[in-house]
C-alpha cells in the first residue's frame, strides 16, 4: 500500500506530476472537442430548424452518418486520414517522407465532430420546447430576428439545453480517452505508460480510473449547480408530462 | 342497514374503520354493511374521505384500525403500520378477488386491447379455460355497449368507453360487488351519460354495489341506501329520499342543496 | 478514389463482421442479464440499491476503454490471478473485451430499465392489484411488458452503440472489422479509403439494427395514439 502512494505521488519517484498534466490534457482535448461540438451542433440546429432544404438535408446527414460509426474509426480517420493527406500535398512541394500531424489538433476536431451530431438534437429539441407564444409575444413589439434569438429564444432554450449539453460533456471526457490512440499523452496515455514500466497495470489504470470519475464527478455537480441556478424562477418541470 | 324482514347475506361490512395520513386524520370511525343486492352511495364534499373509505376494501389504502369483510374473507388490523404476515397477504388477495374496483381515471391497461383487459383477470388470475374467458368478455363488452370496440386500444377510445371497458372488466371476474370511485368525474360533460347508463342497468339487475360519486340525481334515483361522509364520520344514512330529500344533519341538508344546485 | 483498391479491401474488412456481431450479442446478452440483476438488487434492500447506485456511477462515470485496459492488462498484475485455473480464459483478448463490454451495457442498460419501470402509472398498477394478482404474475403481466415498451427506443439506441463499442476490442488484438482495418492501414498507408469502408459496414450494420428497432417499436407501439396520448391523464 505504502509502495502504491509513492508510486502515485509527487515524488521524486512518484507518477504524480505526469498524471496531472495527462489529466489537464484529457480537460484541455475535452474543453477544445467541446467546444467546436458545440458550434458545430449550433450551426446543425439552425439548419434543421430554419434552414434551407439542402442545408437541413446535409444535417441529418451528418447526424446519420456520425451515429453510425465507431469513435475510434472517426478518431483514426482524422488522424491517420490527416496525416495522410498533409503528407501528400507537403509531397507536391518537394518534402520527402510521412509527415507528423497533432494528435491534440486531430482528437479534438474528430472528437468536436462526434459531439457536435448529438449536440445539435439536444439544441433542437430544446428550441421545440420553447412555448411559441413566448416568440408571438416577442414579434408583436417588432423586435429583429437577432435580438429575439439573443434576447428570447437563447436564454430560454439554453435552459432546457443544460441537462442535454451537460451529458454531452461527460461523453466528450470519456471519448477523449480514444484521442491516446494517436500518442497524446493524455490521462489514458500517460497511465499505460506508467503501467508499462511499473509493471503495475491494476493500480495505473485504476488510478487512471479515478481521475476520469473525479472529473465526470466534478462537472456533473458543477452542471447540476449551473441548471439549479438556470432554473430558478422557473415553474417546476413536470417529468414524463 | 336492510330494513326489510327478509335478510339477505351481508357482501361487505367495515367496522370501525380509522385511517390517517400522518397528522391528518381523515376516517375516523366507520361502520358500513352492504347486503346482497344493496346499492349504496357515498357523498360527501372532496375532503371528507369518501374516495379513501373506498379504497379502504380492497386494501389500496390500508386502513390503521378497524375489521374489513368482504364475503367470507375477514380481515382485522390493529394499528397503524401493521405488518401483513403471508397468510393475510394471501387472505387479501383472495378479498380483492371477490370485488370489481373501477377507478376514476380507468387505469386500463395500455398494452392490451379492450378484450384483452376484460380476459386477462379471468384468465391469467382466476386461471378460467381461455375460450370461456372469451366467451364471457365478450358477453361483458356487449353489455356495456362496445362489442364492436374488443380489438381497440385504450388510447383509442375516448373517456367513456374506456370508463365502459373498465366495468366490463370488472364484472368479468364475477364479483358479489362493484365498488365505483368516482366513475364519471374524469370524464367530458357529454361523456357522463353513457356511463351512468351502464351503472343504472347493473344496479337494476341487483348487484351489489358501493359508489363514491357527485352526481346526485343519478345517487338518489339508483341506490337503495346513501350515507353522507363529513370529516371522515358518517354524518347521515339512510334510505335516498331521506338523505337526498329530508336529512336531518342540517350540514348534509346545505351539501345536497348546494350539489343539485345549479351545478346540475 | 481508388476502386479496384476498395474493391479489394472491402472483402478484406467484411471478415471481421463475424467477430463484431459475435462480440455484440454476447456482451448486449451477458449485460441484459446483468442489469436484471442490478434492478433487482436495487429492489432488493438499500444496501443492495446503494450498490447497484455505485455499480451504475462507476461504470458511467469512466471510459470504456479504460475498463477494458483494467482488465486485459490490469488483471495480470495479480500473481494469484495468474496461477488460478481462470487464467486460461481471462488471457484471452475475446473474453476481456466480452466481460469489460458486458460490464459496462449492464450499467447502461439497468438505467435504462429504471426509467422505463418508472414510467409504469400507478394505476395500472392498482388496477392489477385490485384485481387480486399475484406480484409475480402483475410482474409477468402487466409491469414489465409496459416498462419493456417504454424502454424500448432508449435500448435500441444502447444496442448501437455496444456495436459501435466492440471497435475497442481492436485496441487489445482482436481482429474484427476495425482491428482488420488498421492492419491494413499499416501496411498500405492508405488511410482514408480503408478506414471509410470499415466505416460503411458499421453504418450499414447500425441503420438495419436502427430499422428493426422502429420496426418492433411500431409492433408494439399500436396501442399508443398521439392524438389521445394525454388525454384521460
Amino acid at each position: 500500500m505504502g509502495e502504491a502512494f509513492t508510486l502515485l505521488g509527487f515524488g521524486p519517484e512518484g507518477w504524480g506530476h505526469a498524471l496531472l498534466t495527462a489529466g489537464l490534457t484529457t480537460l484541455a482535448v475535452s474543453a477544445c472537442a467541446f467546444a467546436c461540438g458545440l458550434v458545430l451542433g449550433t450551426l446543425c440546429a439552425w439548419a434543421k430548424i430554419a434552414g434551407p432544404p439542402v442545408l437541413r438535408r446535409a444535417a441529418d446527414i451528418y447526424g446519420v452518418v456520425l451515429r453510425g460509426i465507431p469513435d475510434l474509426l472517426v478518431i483514426y480517420l482524422f488522424y491517420f486520414g490527416g496525416r495522410q493527406i498533409v503528407t501528400a500535398i507537403a509531397n507536391q512541394f518537394g518534402h520527402t517522407g510521412p509527415v507528423e500531424i497533432s494528435g491534440f489538433v486531430a482528437g479534438s476536431l474528430a472528437i468536436g465532430l462526434i459531439s457536435g451530431a448529438a449536440q445539435a438534437e439536444v439544441l433542437r429539441g430544446a428550441f421545440h420546447a420553447i412555448p411559441p407564444g413566448t416568440l408571438e409575444a416577442a414579434r408583436v413589439t417588432g423586435m429583429r430576428r437577432w435580438t429575439m434569438f439573443r434576447r428570447i429564444i437563447a436564454p430560454q432554450a439554453l435552459r432546457t439545453a443544460l441537462p442535454g449539453l451537460g451529458n454531452q460533456w461527460q461523453s466528450v471526457i470519456k471519448e477523449s480517452a480514444l484521442v491516446s490512440v494517436t500518442g497524446l499523452v493524455e490521462t489514458l496515455r500517460a497511465v499505460s505508460v506508467a503501467a508499462n514500466s511499473t509493471e503495475l497495470p491494476f493500480l495505473f489504470f485504476l488510478a487512471g480510473g479515478a481521475i476520469y470519475l473525479a472529473i465526470t464527478t466534478v462537472s456533473g455537480l458543477v452542471f447540476r449547480i449551473a441548471e439549479w441556478r438556470a432554473m430558478r424562477g422557473q415553474p417546476a418541470m413536470r417529468v414524463g408530462g | 342497514m336492510n330494513p326489510t324482514t327478509v335478510r339477505t347475506p351481508t357482501t361487505v361490512r367495515l367496522a370501525n374503520i380509522h385511517k390517517s395520513f400522518g397528522r391528518q386524520e381523515v376516517l375516523r370511525g366507520i361502520d358500513l354493511e352492504a347486503r346482497d343486492g344493496d346499492v349504496i352511495s357515498i357523498i360527501g364534499s372532496s375532503g371528507s374521505g369518501k374516495s379513501t373509505l373506498l379504497r379502504c376494501i380492497p386494501f389500496l389504502e390500508i386502513p390503521d384500525q378497524g375489521e374489513v369483510t368482504v364475503g367470507d374473507e375477514t380481515i382485522v388490523l390493529t394499528g397503524a403500520g401493521h405488518r401483513f404476515s403471508r397468510a393475510e397477504r394471501q387472505k387479501i388477495r383472495r378479498l380483492r378477488g371477490q370485488i370489481g374496483f373501477v377507478f376514476q381515471s380507468f387505469n386500463l391497461w395500455p398494452h392490451m386491447t379492450a378484450l384483452q383487459n376484460v380476459m386477462e383477470v379471468p384468465l391469467h388470475v382466476q386461471g378460467r379455460p381461455r375460450a370461456e374467458c372469451r366467451e364471457e368478455a365478450e358477453a361483458m363488452l356487449a353489455k356495456v355497449g362496445l362489442a364492436d370496440k374488443r380489438d381497440a386500444w385504450p388510447a383509442h377510445l375516448s373517456g367513456g368507453q374506456q370508463q365502459r371497458v373498465a366495468i366490463a372488466r370488472a364484472l368479468a371476474s364475477r364479483p358479489r360487488a362493484l365498488l365505483f370511485d368516482e366513475p364519471t368525474s374524469a370524464l367530458d360533460p357529454e361523456l357522463v351519460g353513457e356511463v351512468l347508463r351502464v351503472i343504472r342497468a347493473l344496479a337494476e339487475e341487483g348487484r351489489t354495489m358501493l359508489i363514491v360519486t357527485h352526481e346526485m340525481a343519478f345517487a338518489r334515483e339508483v341506490s337503495s341506501h346513501a350515507i353522507y361522509l363529513h370529516e371522515g364520520r358518517i354524518e347521515e344514512a339512510g334510505p335516498p329520499q331521506q338523505v337526498f330529500l329530508d336529512p336531518v344533519s342540517e350540514r348534509c341538508r346545505r351539501f345536497v342543496r348546494g350539489q343539485a344546485g345549479p351545478v346540475d | 478514389m481508388d476502386l479496384a483498391f476498395i474493391a479489394e479491401v472491402f472483402p478484406k474488412l467484411l471478415a471481421g463482421l463475424p467477430l463484431t456481431l459475435s462480440l455484440a450479442v454476447l456482451s448486449l446478452s451477458g449485460g441484459a442479464i446483468l442489469a436484471l440483476l442490478l434492478s433487482g438488487l436495487r429492489a432488493s434492500s438499500w444496501l443492495g440499491a446503494q450498490f447497484a447506485n455505485f455499480y451504475v456511477y462507476i461504470f458511467r462515470g469512466t471510459p470504456l476503454l479504460i475498463q477494458i485496459f483494467l482488465i486485459y492488462y490490469g488483471l495480470a498484475q495479480f500473481p494469484a490471478l495468474r496461477h488460478s485455473l481462470l487464467w486460461p480464459l481471462l488471457r484471452e483478448p475475446y473474453v476481456c473485451a466480452v466481460l469489460a463490454l458486458m460490464l459496462n451495457d449492464a450499467a447502461y442498460t439497468s438505467e435504462i430499465l429504471r426509467g422505463g419501470l418508472r414510467a409504469v402509472s400507478s394505476g395500472a398498477i392498482e388496477a392489477a392489484k385490485v384485481a387480486g394478482m399475484s406480484r409475480p404474475t402483475m410482474l409477468r403481466r402487466i409491469v414489465l411488458p409496459l416498462a419493456f415498451r417504454q424502454a424500448l427506443p432508449a435500448y435500441g439506441a444502447e444496442v448501437t452503440s455496444m456495436v459501435k463499442a466492440t471497435s475497442l476490442a481492436s485496441v487489445v488484438t482482436l481482429m474484427e472489422v476495425t482491428g482488420l482495418a488498421r492492419a491494413e492501414v499499416s501496411q498500405s498507408y492508405r488511410a482514408i479509403e480503408v478506414f471509410l469502408c470499415a466505416a460503411v459496414i458499421y453504418l450499414v450494420l447500425v441503420t438495419v439494427i436502427t430499422r428493426l428497432v422502429h420496426w418492433l417499436e411500431a409492433r408494439l407501439s399500436t396501442h399508443r395514439s398521439p392524438a389521445l396520448d394525454r388525454s384521460p391523464a
